[in-house]
């Protein structure tokens, strides 16, 4: 076996890197093997057509740990952020549009267009969703305990929780662990009148899942997505400049400078365990290198029946492992346009071009009511992509003029939902029907967005599987329920970043806290990684 | 104002009855006030057509608590439980899935189905036994207020936690998949077929607004589990003489230990002085003094009908008014000239002793669900049935049947039209859906009594005809419920208190919620 490292990360997704970079820097050996030609996996940008940058998997970095930004010093290795002073902008089926400002003071005027009993509420509704992001930041950053024997150690950043927890005072804490737990639909109802504010600020509950807004639990996935969001703007929302390939780039950067070797082009065909120990891995090309750790950066069912072998597992933790619930739910449509789309409604209120090029900086969102998102979720439950589906599209190119050629752009669009599992046909039939599906969607309100189209990507469930590694195109690796959170992350009784396998970790969007770009599964890993290796 | 009482307990629903009968036994005068002819609230038995008894809410009975059934002696008032035997399940193509008392049999019929589930099941099973048990623990327990550091709930939460970790690692892993995943995704870790799955699951979704594919709906699965009968768990039975002969039987017990009952007695407010519930004020006018007044009635009555609002701290009535208790399900029951006969199981057998389900796959749950996500009801029913009458022969004339159906989904809001005039239509498609399954149905039926959940909510005062006083969901549960910080059934009124259903640990012929807010009533006495 080749030279042996104190660590071998599978993977080079942004997880990977930070785990890399964080275990490169406290003086490890560390070798990072990344199967694509590019680093970045799911947050990658790539020239897919000649002159646009496109942002092909994620797109927003909203959710990205500052301490892993000022840890890593990534803003010497090339960070740098876009932030739109428009984090979302909704235009309505009947020709009216919501705009949410980064500015507290102009969404609640904004809001107040829809409903002033809304907007007289929105301060409160606020505070209230600051206080409970407060305490979820800390816990994104802690190792989930054990439910049993933990030690004092374990529980130390827990007691840190607590006390936030205890500092917001009985109501907020009552409110904290009643909300958590509740449907985005009724938490909704519970603070807004208005459908159309419903619509915009309660979506993001059901992110990357295959469940309506009334499935409980929303209301946890919606306050995730909050996490680090300027008070009272659309969820977090910036852009890396460049790319959010870039954030990648700095990362690989940083970790290259405390000496990690990154491969890439390097597929690890297997994962070498000896008498229940990771000892190193094997390439697909019959390579194989030896180390102290073997970190994967895939999803857990990948990494444990892809990569270890299901027949390694006792029976009890493969039934586990295979009762992940992956459920892929979400496509992407890459656009290479000739020019901005131009939105029916804004050009009703006279705000043209290069007036309207500053409602175009944010999140696009298709999502009139939380009503047709349940519906549109209806035709996933039985197997069909949605009739009527939901977008969340991007024109990061309005801010950052570097990714296509002058006066063009390129338009990233998450589209909601699509069933890994379809009932009729394979993606591979069905993928441009799904492509046709969205842009006609999406034109209902940019008439001209047809005739500007360079170029289009469509990934569905299905590629993400092929072309990104992600088991059942399940963009978190694994769907963030409240039954596969916190200790139960990836599985029941292994929530701290440990495998069965000794030597063996994980760092992937499938631990916690989960998916998204945030960094904190890679960086939390690697505090337990580098626990283990001091021994 | 003559007499004056230790309690007034409002409503002669099961749970205020039983809270009545322990106030009682531990020397308290107390008195029940019941709006209706009738005690019993959704609990009653009523010969709403001549000669046939119909159980017009409430139709089965198993989560009873034993402490209470031994405290009260309730087998000495008339308290006789009869087992339901089976559970049928027909399906569209003219197969079924029956499973009954006989264990090797029923795994026969899963097998027929799928081999693999067959061999799940009995795991299955075990599984839910050790949970339901596990869970039971805290239908008996006050639930502690995990903000507080009052010594009490400290107390109790560090007893909550040894129970919990007593339970070992792997119990509790499948506790907190319990609490939080749906029904659907729970019961596909374990089998494949779809009828067993369905029928399984319908337990997840009974007297809630969700589908089985909802998260959450594990949980209420796992609540119809903590049924025990004679020890035995997850074993429904069938009270002789109808539900509303289990209400007699309490009231029977309370009334030996002294407790008065009033009937047609409706309450109108609670008497507040001085931050003080003194006593209560009828609809007739009279008013009756009491040192305490426990509302049995849902959160709803408790805090914004019963009392007047300027005694309800604002953030409680808007918690109260946030408190989720949509009304989702109805009930036909059904007069019969003869025995139904179930196509895919012809004639007369122990089958038509048993419940038969109208469950043949998740998905025609969910799509059933679909219909009253948007204000309709379904289309195509989830159906509950049972024959009484094939149990107890006294509910109906000889040679004739009641017949008593549980439905879902039926949304009390709604989109378009009113119960009133959408009653029948509710009707009608239960018979059409049944029909498909019992041929000769529609012949034999003498009277049909629909009752929607505004009939529910008409009858029985239960806001939206929610059975359960408020739907058992996460953010309703324990020291959620009904809402944070009034989970001790105390509410900011001093000696007024809460014993429905509406409190912990909620719906369904348990009886808990009235014993544990009787054991913290004396406990403020003492």
């Amino acid at each position: 076996m080749a030279q042996k490292y104190d660590a071998i990360i599978i993977g080079g997704g942004h997880n990977g890197l930070v785990t890399a970079a964080c275990l490169g820097k406290a003086g490890h050996s560390v070798l990072v093997l990344e199967q694509r030609q590019i680093l970045g996996g799911a947050a990658a940008t790539e020239e897919t057509f000649p002159g646009f940058k496109m942002n092909t998997g994620a797109h927003n970095a909203g959710l990205f740990r500052s301490e892993i930004i000022a840890e890593l010093n990534l803003r010497n290795h090339g960070l740098d952020f876009v932030e739109s002073p428009v984090t979302a902008f909704a235009p309505q089926p009947d020709g009216r549009f919501l705009t949410m400002w980064r500015d507290p003071q102009k969404i609640r005027a904004e809001i107040g267009r829809f409903s002033e009993a809304d907007a007289e509420k929105f301060p409160d509704f606020v505070r209230l969703v600051t206080a409970i992001t407060g305490v979820l930041d800390d816990v994104v950053t802690s190792t989930p305990p054990k439910l049993t024997n933990n030690s004092t150690a374990e529980l130390f950043p827990w007691l840190q929780v607590g006390l936030n927890l205890k500092r917001l005072g009985k109501h907020d804490m009552m409110e904290f662990m009643r909300v958590l737990p509740m449907t985005v639909v009724e938490f909704m109802d519970e603070w807004f009148e208005s459908e159309v504010v419903q619509g915009v600020l309660g979506a993001a509950g059901v992110t990357g899942s295959l469940q309506g807004p009334q499935a409980s639990g929303t209301a946890f996935v919606m306050l995730y997505h909050y996490l680090g969001a300027a008070a009272g703007s659309f969820k977090a929302s910036r852009f890396v400049r460049g790319g959010i390939g870039q954030l990648s780039a700095a990362l690989a950067d940083a970790a290259r400078g405390y000496g990690v070797e990154i491969r890439t082009g390097a597929e690890v065909a297997q994962i070498i365990v000896d008498d229940n120990q990771a000892a190193g891995v094997m390439l697909a090309d019959g390579e194989q290198i030896s180390a102290r750790a073997v970190v994967s950066n895939a999803d857990p069912r990948r990494t444990l029946f892809g990569l270890v072998g299901a027949p390694r597992l006792e029976p009890r933790l493969m039934r586990r492992v295979r009762n992940i619930r992956f459920k892929g739910t979400t496509a992407k449509i890459n656009l290479a346009l000739s020019n901005l789309p131009r939105f029916t409604c804004l050009e009703k209120s006279k705000i043209q071009n290069p007036k309207s090029k500053i409602y175009l900086g944010g999140h696009i969102i298709i999502n009139p009511n939380l009503e047709y998102l349940e519906r549109a979720y209806d035709d996933a439950k039985y197997g069909d992509f949605s009739e009527r589906p939901y977008l969340d599209a991007v024109i990061p190119s309005v801010l950052d003029s570097s990714l296509a050629p002058d006066g063009q752009h390129v338009m990233s669009i998450t589209m909601q939902y699509a069933p890994y599992h379809l009932r009729n046909g394979t993606w591979d039939e069905q993928r441009e029907a799904l492509g046709d599906k969205v842009i006609d969607t999406l034109a209902e309100y940019a008439p001209n967005l047809k005739d500007i189209i360079l170029h289009r990507q469509v990934i569905t469930p299905l590629d993400w599987e092929r072309d990104y590694g992600l088991t059942e195109g399940g963009i978190f690796h694994g769907q963030m329920g409240l039954d596969q959170l916190l200790f139960m992350r990836p599985i029941a009784g292994y929530g701290q970043y440990r495998t069965p396998i000794d030597d063996l970790y994980l760092c992937g969007a499938g631990t916690h806290p989960g998916g998204g770009v945030t960094g904190a599964p890679g960086y939390n890993a690697a505090r337990e990684v580098l626990k283990d290796l001091k021994r | 104002m003559s007499q004056k009482y230790d309690a007034i307990i409002i409503g002669g629903g099961h749970n205020g009855l039983i809270n009545a009968a322990y106030l009682a036994r531990a020397g308290k005068k107390v008195l029940v006030l019941e709006r209706r002819y009738l005690l019993g609230g959704a609990t009653v038995t009523e010969e709403i057509y001549p000669g046939f008894k119909y159980s017009v809410f409430s139709y089965v009975v198993s989560i009873l608590r034993p402490e209470i059934i031994r405290d009260l002696s309730l087998p000495k008032h008339g308290l006789t439980i009869l087992p339901l035997e089976s559970t049928l399940t027909p399906l569209p193509n003219g197969d079924y899935l029956y499973r009954d008392g006989d264990h090797f049999r029923t795994l026969r019929d899963i097998a027929r189905h799928s081999p693999r589930d067959a061999g799940a099941y009995d795991d299955y099973s075990r599984e839910m036994f050790f949970m339901a048990k596990a869970v039971k623990y805290m239908l008996g327990i006050i639930p502690s207020d995990p903000t507080s550091l009052n010594p009490k709930d400290l107390m109790g939460l560090a007893g909550l936690g040894k129970h919990l970790r007593s339970l070992g690692e792997e119990k509790l892993y499948t506790l907190t998949k319990l609490m939080t995943m749906s029904a659907a995704d729970f019961l596909e870790q374990w089998f494949e077929s779809d009828p067993l799955k369905a029928t399984l699951s319908a337990s997840g979704i009974i007297g809630t607004y969700l589908g089985p594919r909802s998260p959450g709906t594990a949980y209420v699965l796992l609540h119809h589990y903590m049924g025990e009968i004679d020890g035995a768990f997850r074993a429904w039975g069938f009270q002789k003489g109808g539900t509303g002969a289990i209400v007699d039987a309490i009231a029977g017990a309370a009334r030996e230990f002294g407790v008065e009952i009033r009937t047609d007695a409706g309450v109108t407010e609670v008497i507040v002085k001085n931050g003080r519930a003194t006593g209560v004020v009828m609809e007739n006018g009279d008013e009756i003094q009491a040192d305490i007044v426990v509302s049995s009635l849902d959160p709803k009555r408790t805090f914004l009908d019963l009392v007047d609002q300027k005694y309800v701290p604002d953030d409680l009535l808007t918690a109260i008014r946030n408190f989720k208790i949509r009304g989702s399900s109805a009930k036909i029951n059904m007069a019969l000239d003869a025995a139904p006969d179930v196509a895919c199981m012809p004639g007369y057998g122990p089958h038509l002793r048993g419940a038969i389900s109208i469950s043949p796959s998740l998905d025609y749950i969910e799509r059933a669900y679909d219909d009253a996500k948007y204000g309709d009801f379904s289309r195509r029913p989830y159906i509950d049935m049972i024959i009484p009458s094939m149990i107890d022969p006294d509910m109906a004339p000889p040679g004739k049947h009641v017949m008593s159906c549980f439905v879902q989904y039926a949304p009390y809001k709604l989109r378009e039209g009113t119960w009133d005039e959408k009653r029948e239509a509710l009707g009608d498609a239960v018979v059409n859906t049944l029909s498909e399954y019992i041929p000769n149905l529609k012949d034999i039926i003498l009277h049909r009594q629909v009752v929607t959940p505004l009939d529910t909510e008409r009858l029985t005062g239960l806001t939206e005809g929610n059975i359960f006083q408020g739907e058992l969901s996460l953010s309703q549960l324990f020291f959620l419920r009904p809402v944070p910080g009034y989970a001790k059934y105390r509410t900011p009124i001093k000696n007024y208190y809460q014993c429905g259903s509406g409190t912990h640990p909620g719906g369904g012929i348990t009886g808990a919620p009235g014993r544990l807010a009787a054991l913290e009533i004396l406990k403020d006495r003492s």
